[in-house]
């Protein structure tokens, strides 16, 4: 322990000097992140330099629809709304990046946020860091941009980042699909045969296969439109919002990926037992 | 109880300040992995130390017109709730202030984990900030006062890899927007779906002013970057007069500045190293 620690005293004299030496208001690039210390220092080690937080918003108001209560059935009006208001924020922090001249946007995070003040009223955000990489890592003749110009987006944590450069393949964008879902009630006649009785209920599990399926469908199709090869971190989720127990957002998101290179070898990990909780 | 005027340290903070500086026993807040960190950073902990302000502060005298130049059109946020804003950024810088005198009479280089809050208190509301007072080992002083939010083991892991945590930043902007026919319009129950322009605008607005008021605190420290710990947006509404709404945003972001420096001695990098944890962890 202490050869360890002779051998860094090094560090707190010289992290003092520099704040001795430091110049308030000098010209610097100035980087501001949204990224925890540990994806920080894992983007940096990837061969990317943060250059800034970006940010989209939409505040959208979500329109409201009648379905017949009786039958299956996507809410068009309400998957555009959730889509449309997405796009918006994501397009937004897109815009921010493009600005900064970056390469791509790490550590993405989609929130909605229904307002109190208005009961249809929702706040859609796209937050993340913009990076641009070192010219070391870039392969010659490549670019980090999609093939639409535009900086590669993606949800992964600085950690997952790391380790899919690594392993390579790079980040394409975002693909998301979602699907708003009517769940038709059961009939009178049908809810009355079924009381007291463990049956499977053929149309929810139908309804909900469905439903589903659009949302994945739709993100497939948005990867292919970016000529990805895959699709890693796919999360498949159901939000109910605030359209009560039969209507449900299912929302799928992940991150298109393409190869870097042929071989997609990583180290094999140590294995470790952490002795914590 | 003595009566204390607002300047300096309240009589209390001053004489633990003085009983911490004597010597004896040190307290800290740290957990026994930040503790640990520290130590392989070169930082020793001197003592816990808080700083504390209570002010009596709301949007007051808010009323629809003068706010609005051009009906509708984007307003300035130094008026009227210019005060407000005022009183949340006193708020702040106060207890952090308070916060680093603490941490200068006890001899300390820096101050790691602050936690920011604020805390409602009978109709007013108290600023709190709360850290752990470091002191690096060896003979070189800094000369100013460093402050993190960061953890003692994100603190460990940045000076390892030549990142010193410089000054806890934060922007604050406040911003009020008139619900004009447009605005009432888009929101109201028949629009169908449709982005509500005047309260993106107002949002973005405002979190764009935070943003801008933290960049020029981290220029102002001379630091290299941020790093960003927490971003909030509150969004409500007011009603001026009869009839007659207004939304206001209230948007914050706190971070850490780092500054770059190389290291003579010779400091091992910490290298990112893959490993498969022999444990089950659920995923959330």
């Amino acid at each position: 322990m202490t050869e360890v620690d002779n051998a860094q005293l090094g560090i707190p004299a010289d992290a003092m000097r520099r704040l001795a030496e430091m110049r308030p208001g000098q010209a610097t690039s100035l980087f501001t992140s949204d990224l925890s210390v540990n994806e920080f220092l894992l983007v940096r080690e990837a061969g990317f330099r943060p250059v800034g937080l970006v940010l989209g918003s939409s505040i959208y108001h979500v329109g409201f629809q009648m379905g017949r209560w009786n039958r299956n059935q996507e809410l068009t009006t309400l998957s555009q709304a959730m889509y449309h208001a997405r796009e918006l924020a994501m397009t937004r922090m897109e815009a921010e990046a493009d600005q900064l001249g970056a390469d791509g946007i790490v550590g993405v995070r989609l929130e909605i946020e229904f307002k109190e003040f208005g009961s249809d009223l929702a706040e859609f955000i796209a937050v993340g860091t913009a990076v641009i990489a070192d010219e070391s890592s870039t392969p010659e003749g490549q670019s980090w941009r999609n093939n639409r110009g535009l900086p590669f987006t993606s949800d992964l944590s600085g950690q997952d980042f790391w380790t899919l450069i690594q392993a390579g393949y790079a980040p394409l964008g975002m693909v998301m699909g979602t699907c708003v879902y009517h769940v038709a009630h059961q009939r009178f006649w049908q809810a009355m045969g079924n009381i007291g009785q463990n049956v499977e209920l053929p149309q929810f599990t139908e309804a909900l296969y469905d439903a589903r399926e659009l949302a994945m469908s739709r993100m497939q199709a948005e990867a292919e439109q970016l000529k990805a090869e895959g699709i890693v971190g796919v999360e498949l989720r159901s939000h109910g919002h605030r359209w009560g127990g039969h209507t449900t957002e299912f929302f799928a998101i992940g991150t298109a990926v393409r190869p870097l290179r042929a071989d997609h070898h990583i180290p094999a990990p140590q294995l470790v037992l952490p002795l914590t909780d | 109880m003595t009566d204390w005027n607002g300047v300096g340290l309240p009589p209390v903070a001053d004489q633990r300040v003085r009983r911490a500086a004597a010597g004896g026993p040190w307290t800290s807040l740290l957990s026994a992995p930040a503790a640990a960190g520290l130590r392989v950073a070169g930082l020793a902990p001197v003592g816990e130390v808080m700083g504390s302000i209570v002010q009596q502060i709301s949007l007051m005298g808010v009323s629809c017109g003068s706010y609005l130049p051009g009906g509708g059109q984007w307003l300035s946020t130094s008026r009227g709730v210019g005060p407000y804003l005022d009183a949340l950024n006193r708020g702040y810088a106060t207890a952090l202030d308070r916060l680093t005198q603490e941490a200068t009479a006890i001899g300390a280089d820096g101050v790691v984990g602050i936690t920011l809050a604020t805390e409602p208190l009978a109709g007013a509301t108290e600023f709190t900030a709360l850290g752990t007072a470091v002191r690096a080992r060896g003979t070189q002083r800094a000369g100013r006062m460093f402050t993190t939010a960061l953890s003692g083991q994100d603190v460990a892991k940045l000076m390892t890899s030549g990142w010193m945590p410089v000054r806890l930043v934060y922007g604050v902007s406040v911003a009020i927007r008139h619900d004009d026919w447009q605005t009432r319009r888009q929101a109201s129950w028949g629009a169908g779906n449709t982005e509500i322009a005047g309260y993106t605008q107002l949002v973005n607005h405002t979190r764009a002013d935070a943003r801008v008021r933290l960049a020029k605190r981290v220029r102002a420290t001379g630091a290299d970057g941020t790093i960003v710990s927490s971003m909030g947006l509150r969004m409500w509404s007011v009603e001026p007069s009869d009839n007659h709404r207004d939304h206001v945003a209230q948007a914050s972001v706190f971070g850490t500045a780092i500054a770059r420096f190389a290291t003579t001695g010779p400091a091992p990098a910490a290298r990112p190293l893959t490993f498969l944890p022999l444990q089950h962890r659920s995923t959330s």
